[in-house]
């Protein structure tokens, strides 16, 4: 344990060595940088962030320290970050929801997207999985569609909760394949899966990573993923788009982005944007961001404003479509 | 792999020198963590969790398991000694814990927290041990139908411990399944009473509500009343022995206490809290004198003890064998397991035995280590009580505020703390349980989203209630309670009125 930390320690020290010459060019940055993340410490946006954040503080010569402000879906995190700004040290990184649907959602999030938030760069995305339990009928994606349109709301969904990614993605899917299912929602994977394992409810649009420990136990099976191309962490899931009656750009993808508050110098969102884009090129980043169920997803400020955009209101409509039933 | 086989494996893997520190560190953390008001164990593991980073996974879980069930040794201690919970799983202590404290007895009621504690993680144990596959699969068996009969059954059984009165008992149970019912309606995703505020769309903070009704409200009374500031010159060391009386009074509450805290640690989303309140008001229900309770009665303090202990050890089962997280600490240490690359899940015991059975005898040897150390420990914290109040009592707020900050670092929280200090000692002041209130609290949200789930998933069939055998069971005891209680008060009315009439 030991040498290990030495061994960290002496390679922070290279790096910062190394950066040396950056940092005189630029005097940002000159104190530790924050970055406000809307889950605890230890969820799945807090690990990613940490995986960006380690190699980043090294790049940028200052630590780097993670603010968990979790709480509403993520959105406590982006405005604590907008309460926090201001000194031009201070970042986030967030979920899609807060940024897409939160405020088709919530009666005020506090903040508007366009005129408050700085995008940085996406960080990457994941796919979700149509999961069942592995004692029910259905092997694949037509024969789940063929029951549930057997009659309105013949099959049951579970979801992380009311305008989460995986009901949407839900009420996406069952919209496409012209089938209606009934929205069972819950708060968190962990109750999904044991209503899917306990017979309770019929499916589920998961994470993988939440899904596949229980599909390699033999207790649930997935019948299909939201890609557009089939995922590195569960090749053989087939993908959705074109089949049971599903369109060919069928597509619905979760994603972590880094933001900045909107008065952020340019400069510095070019600086951490190249930084990031560089860290998310290392194969082993790529390696550990793949363990925990998220593809690396670089990109300019640019491509994640127009992501922003797009499923903004690819999900306002699925939302729009919801409400009108 | 057998389970002696297992256990040997285990222990062989927990006594290596640097997993036995780990193991320390975890407990002795876990212990002070627990002891310091509003600061918890889900406070303590966030902070080491960065640090995780750098030792095995093993190692690591090792540590912060040491952390969780070491807080809830410790958080015994204020309730006992200061009727400040630790923890929101020791609330119920103060209830009896405190006015043995009060009569002199305060080393009695400490010695019986630990004893009962240990005794209930011993329990607990040996449950995870034998019936680890059984525990699992009863998480998955349990449908949202038995979860709302079963959560009702509690709310029954519970509605009346600490109550002077059983109307004021039902007022406080109701105002807490109201404050329940703030924040985002899982159901229907609707804001309800969060008055445009972010900070409460999840709800009130647990923490935040159980140091405010005890911890500040508390703090004002000693101010107001100068009279019960110190129980320090009441107590001579002759006082930390129990007598063979206590002795025999502990025994049945800790092993009720145990099981019942093992059952329901088992099950996700239920929680410690909970069983701490509900062996609670069994012990209460069971006694021959149910009127010592609140007047010191020393099972008040053995059973409660024993049940969050053992909880907090039978949660690691569904954690452990499905990879399911029962609350949310057990979801931060399977965060630090993935931070590793290890995938929690079904698979794991198969793939990772060092990691199951490391743990398991890690949780015998950090149990052991935690009665230790905490025996030699009751004179230091009853000698505590010799802190001029003056001193204490800011230091106190110091550490709510802290505490309660750390949960979501909102400065929010420690305004809604304080605020719920003040309606809680106007509570107290009027004579109403704070306990009851959390009670409906921590039960309100549970029974609501489970009894509505139950009637979407049944396409709103009430018949789900009774075709489910667990739920009709849960329903049938809650349907006999209920006539049982009536049975006794019209009893009662009857008794009193004949001594009356003979009078």
């Amino acid at each position: 344990m030991t040498i290990a930390l030495t061994r960290r320690a002496a390679l922070a020290c290279a790096v910062a060595f190394a950066a040396v010459p950056a940092v005189a060019q630029d005097t940002w940055p000159t104190g530790p940088v924050h970055v406000f993340v809307g889950f605890p410490a230890g969820s799945s946006p807090d690990i990613l962030a940490r995986i960006i954040t380690d190699p980043l503080s090294q790049r940028l010569g200052q630590p780097v320290v993670i603010e968990n402000r979790p709480g509403a879906g993520g959105v406590i995190g982006v405005q604590q970050m907008l309460v926090s700004a201001g000194d031009g040290h201070t970042f986030g990184t967030t979920i899609n929801g807060p940024l897409t649907t939160a405020q088709r959602l919530m009666d005020d999030t506090g903040f508007d997207v366009a005129e408050d938030i700085a995008p940085v760069t996406l960080i990457a995305t994941s796919p979700l999985v149509l999961a069942v339990s592995s004692d029910s009928d259905f092997t694949d994606v037509d024969s789940f569609v063929a029951a549930a349109g057997a009659e309105p709301e013949a099959l049951t969904f579970g979801s992380v909760g009311q305008g989460s990614g995986a009901h949407l993605t839900a009420e996406l899917f069952a919209a496409e394949a012209g089938v209606s299912m009934l929205h069972i929602p819950f708060t968190s994977y962990a109750e999904v899966t044991t209503s899917i394992m306990g017979g309770e409810i019929d499916s589920g649009f998961m994470a993988p990573s939440a899904a596949l420990p229980h599909v390699e136990a033999g207790s649930m099976r997935m019948l299909g993923i939201t890609s557009a191309e089939p995922f590195a962490q569960a090749p053989d899931v087939p993908v959705l788009a074109g089949q049971a009656g599903l369109p060919d750009d069928f597509r619905a993808e979760l994603w972590n982005a880094f933001i900045a508050p909107a008065d952020t110098d340019p400069a510095v969102i070019e600086r951490l944007n190249t930084e990031i884009n560089e860290i998310l090129a290392d194969p082993a980043v790529q390696e550990q961001l793949l363990a925990i169920g998220w593809q690396a997803a670089p990109g300019s400020p640019a491509d994640l404003e127009e992501r922003i955009a797009t499923d903004t209101a690819m999900w306002g409509a699925v939302i729009d479509r919801v409400e009108a039933q | 792999m057998t389970t002696w086989e297992g256990l040997l494996f285990g222990l062989g893997f927990a006594l290596q020198p640097e997993v036995l520190v780990y193991c320390l560190l975890g407990v002795v953390l876990g212990t002070f963590v627990g002891v310091l008001p509003g600061i918890g164990a889900m406070a303590a593991i966030s902070l080491l969790l960065p640090i995780t980073f750098y030792i095995t996974p093993e190692a690591a879980l090792i540590m912060l398991a040491g952390v969780y069930y070491g807080a809830q040794y410790g958080g015994a201690v204020a309730s006992i000694l200061l009727r400040l919970p630790g923890t929101p799983q020791s609330a119920v202590t103060t209830l009896d814990g405190y006015p043995m404290a009060r009569q002199g007895r305060a080393g009695v009621a400490l010695f019986t927290a630990m004893a009962s504690s240990f005794a209930g993680s011993v329990f607990g144990i040996v449950v995870l041990v034998l019936l680890a596959g059984w525990l699992s699969r009863a998480a998955t068996a349990f449908g949202a139908a038995d979860y709302a009969a079963m959560m009702f059954l509690g709310l029954v059984a519970a509605s009346t411990i600490g109550a002077s009165r059983p109307a004021k008992g039902f007022a406080m149970v109701t105002l807490g399944l109201l404050l329940g019912c703030v924040g985002t309606d899982v159901n229907s995703g609707v804001q309800r009473f969060t008055f445009g505020q972010t900070e409460l769309l999840d709800g009130i903070n647990l923490v935040a509500l159980a140091m405010g009704l005890f911890g500040v409200a508390e703090v004002i009374s000693n101010v107001r009343d100068p009279d019960r500031q110190g129980v320090a010159e009441r107590l001579g060391l002759r006082s930390l022995m129990p007598r063979r009386e206590d002795l025999r009074r502990m025994g049945w509450p800790i092993l009720r206490g145990s099981a019942m805290g093992s059952f329901f640690g088992a099950l996700p989303g239920t929680g410690s809290t909970l069983s701490s309140f509900l062996s609670y008001s069994m012990e209460r229900r069971v006694a021959r004198q149910p009127e010592r309770f609140g007047n010191g009665a020393i099972e008040g303090v053995a059973g409660p003890e024993s049940a969050n202990n053992s909880a907090a050890i039978t949660a690691f089962a569904p954690t452990l064998t499905l990879g399911i997280p029962g609350d949310p600490i057990m979801a931060l240490m399977l965060g630090a397991l993935v931070i590793h690359g290890v995938q929690p899940g079904p698979m794991m015991l198969e793939a990772r035995p060092e990691m199951f059975w490391g743990l398991v005898a890690s949780f015998g040897i950090g149990n052991l280590l935690l009665l230790i150390l905490n025996l030699p420990l009751i004179g230091i914290w009853v000698a505590m009580l010799r802190i001029p109040f003056h001193l204490m009592y800011p230091a106190i707020l110091v550490f709510l505020c802290l505490g309660v900050y750390s949960v979501r670092g909102l400065s929010f929280d420690i305004v809604a703390v304080a605020m719920i200090g003040l309606a809680g000692y106007l509570l107290t002041l009027a004579r109403f349980s704070p306990a009851l209130l959390l009670l409906g609290f921590v039960l309100g949200p549970l029974i609501e989203t489970n009894l509505r789930r139950a009637f979407l998933i049944s396409r709103g069939d009430p018949m789900v209630f009774f075709e489910r055998p667990i739920a009709a069971g849960f329903v049938l005891a809650s349907i006999a309670l209920l006539l049982l209680s009536l049975w006794q008060a019209w009893r009662r009315r009857a008794g009193a009125g004949d001594e009356v009439s003979s009078g």
